[in-house]
């Protein structure tokens, strides 16, 4: 009996369940100062991106 | 009625103002660089959170967990690793840049750039157009099913009502704040969602006890389960059996896999800034999933001690065998009227953010991939404001016509079709535009082609649940279903996804590949 389990796949897919969870939390962490510099302060691409996110936006109701 | 009303005013003016928050923060692209754009790992994780786990899952998925029990756990799992680690990890670094580099707003748009392709962004937008209205239906069934069942009125009264003010809230400015009011509405959610997953296993003497109370109660599952492969309420199905395959293929891998399809989901990862952000959420995206999804499946198998204890009755009986309803009778039936009217603001923030979402793919995959891209041929014209609302005015529609002729028991079914239908259709040409510089233009479009026709000739002719409920075998064939045990029970999605990726790489071997300099540009940044 693992946690009230008899049924070893039930109890891999809880706990599976809890360790994904935690693995993201884990990522996450350890990943939390990567990736935040990337183009150099080059803003072009996303301003223009950003100037038609708003267009489209207006045209919904 | 006093809480309910208490809450549902205290609810919707927080939402309102979220809303207006959120419009307000977009207004000015100045606003970018001071960022006043920048999402808050925390607003991005419950907001994508949100919008992934909605009624659905709550009402439709739990009541299916009271069916088949604790197997569903491993959607949960599913739901947490490919949901949130694989599509924001493996798809969603590369959507925000690709994204940016071809400047596309909408999910179709980015796979109709990367391939150069107007046919594949208009056809995407179609079929985001046709069937979103069926999984939109199922959010708001899910809640209307527990109105019925709290306030004790028709169902589609119920219905009818939350549609009236979901679209309210879509057309006054909803669509225009949806990451702020998604993420205040994913705090209700979480909370809520807590309290009852702590409250159930307390009320049941813990962890260990609940789940062996639920063993004990084994041999009450009904003759006809136990003969199709039910072996209790907290085991697997017997492998192979009908609902083996049913629970596994449908249930488990039809939401679980198809997550990354989902069009309203991807959108969101090319609003973000940087990968950092992108990393940050990470952590919140998996924990909410855990606290909604991990508990309403734990729940849903729960409601057997519950009502066997009290009424010797298992909950599919005291239902009349209408899974949609175990979920609001148990929270009626065992819960103070004050947490009740809490857990209705509950399912209302899950089926918004949901349902406002959905419409926002909706409204621009109509005007920008349909009309725009697909039948003016890249023109911008005034009139698409125009078009749009109609559209989502003509979708409230279809939603409404759906969601009053889709049978009981359907909330799970109509989502896991959804799902199944956008995962073979889309997962493998988004995964190799996002990975394959040599995936062609050609290749995409078979690619695309053949993972809907198959998924669709399979529902239609072959998987006995849709083939039997829409009729057309019985009408060509008289029969159910063309295909014997197991293919019966077999998910579309299962047949389909396999076929359309070996589609893709079949055909982008033997045809031009796409143009280097848009390959190039869109690569730029990876």
């Amino acid at each position: 009996m693992m946690l009230g389990f008899s049924d070893s796949w039930v109890f891999a897919g809880f706990a599976f369940t809890i360790v994904s969870a935690l693995f993201c939390v884990v990522y996450g962490i350890l990943n939390w100062r990567k990736g935040g510099m990337e183009k150099e302060g080059d803003y072009r691409e996303e301003i223009q991106w950003e100037r038609e996110e708003i267009e489209l936006i207006e045209k919904l109701p | 009625m006093f809480y309910l009303i208490t809450f549902t005013l205290i609810y919707l003016t927080i939402t309102v103002y979220f809303s207006y928050l959120g419009y307000r923060r977009t207004v000015t692209v100045s606003d970018y660089l001071l960022a006043g754009r920048q999402v808050h790992p925390v607003t991005m994780g419950l907001s994508y959170g949100a919008t992934y786990i909605s009624t659905s899952a709550i009402i439709g998925f739990g009541g299916v967990s009271a069916l088949y029990g604790f197997g569903l756990t491993w959607l949960s799992f599913l739901n947490i690793m490919i949901g949130v680690w694989v599509a924001f990890v493996i798809f969603g670094k590369r959507t925000r840049k690709m994204g940016k580099a071809l400047d596309a707003h909408t999910f179709p748009e980015l796979l109709g750039r990367r391939y150069e392709s107007r046919f594949i962004q208009g056809f995407s937008g179609l079929v985001i157009v046709i069937f979103m209205p069926v999984y939109t239906a199922a959010v708001l069934i899910g809640i209307s099913r527990f109105i019925e069942v709290y306030l004790s009125i028709p169902f589609s009264t119920a219905f009818l009502a939350f549609l009236l003010i979901t679209a309210c809230f879509v057309i006054w400015g909803g669509l225009k704040g949806v990451l702020y009011t998604s993420a205040f509405q994913g705090i209700i959610m979480v909370v809520s969602m807590v309290a009852i997953g702590i409250s159930t296993y307390y009320s049941l003497g813990g962890i260990s006890q609940a789940h062996r109370s639920l063993e004990a109660i084994t041999p009450m599952v009904p003759h006809y389960l136990q003969e199709a492969g039910h072996r209790g309420f907290a085991s697997m199905p017997q492998a192979f059996s009908s609902i083996w395959w049913y629970v596994i293929t449908t249930m488990i891998m039809g939401v679980g896999i198809g997550v990354i399809g989902q069009p309203q989901l991807n959108v969101r990862f090319m609003t973000l800034k940087s990968d950092r952000e992108l990393n940050r959420s990470v952590p919140f995206a998996a924990i909410f999933i855990l606290c909604t999804t991990g508990v309403a499946y734990a729940v849903g198998a729960l409601t057997n001690v519950y009502f066997y204890n009290t009424y010797t009755e298992l909950p599919l009986h005291a239902v009349q065998g209408n899974l949609d309803k175990i979920i609001p009778l148990y929270i009626d039936r065992f819960y103070p009227q004050w947490f009740v009217a809490l857990f209705l603001v509950c399912l209302m923030s899950a089926a918004m953010s949901a349902g406002s979402s959905q419409f926002h793919a909706l409204g621009t995959s109509l005007s920008r991939d349909i009309f725009e891209q697909a039948l003016l041929k890249g023109k911008s014209v005034a009139e698409t404001t125009i078009v749009t609302r109609i559209g989502i005015v003509l979708s409230i529609f279809a939603t409404l016509i759906i969601g009053l002729v889709l049978p009981e028991s359907i909330v799970a079914v109509a989502t896991a079709f959804f799902f199944s239908l956008c995962g073979a259709t889309f997962i493998p040409v988004y995964l190799f535009g996002l990975y394959w510089k040599r995936g062609t233009k050609p290749a995409a479009k078979a690619s695309i082609l053949s993972g809907f026709f198959v998924s669709l000739i399979w529902m239609l002719l072959f998987h006995e649940e849709e083939a039997r409920a829409l009729g057309l075998c019985r009408k060509i064939f008289n029969m159910e279903s063309l295909a014997g045990h197991p293919w019966n029970m077999i998910d579309p999605q299962i047949i389909a996804l396999p076929i359309s990726f070996i589609v893709f790489i079949v055909v982008s071997l033997v045809t031009r590949p796409v143009r280097e300099e848009t390959v190039t540009k869109a690569f730029i940044h990876i």
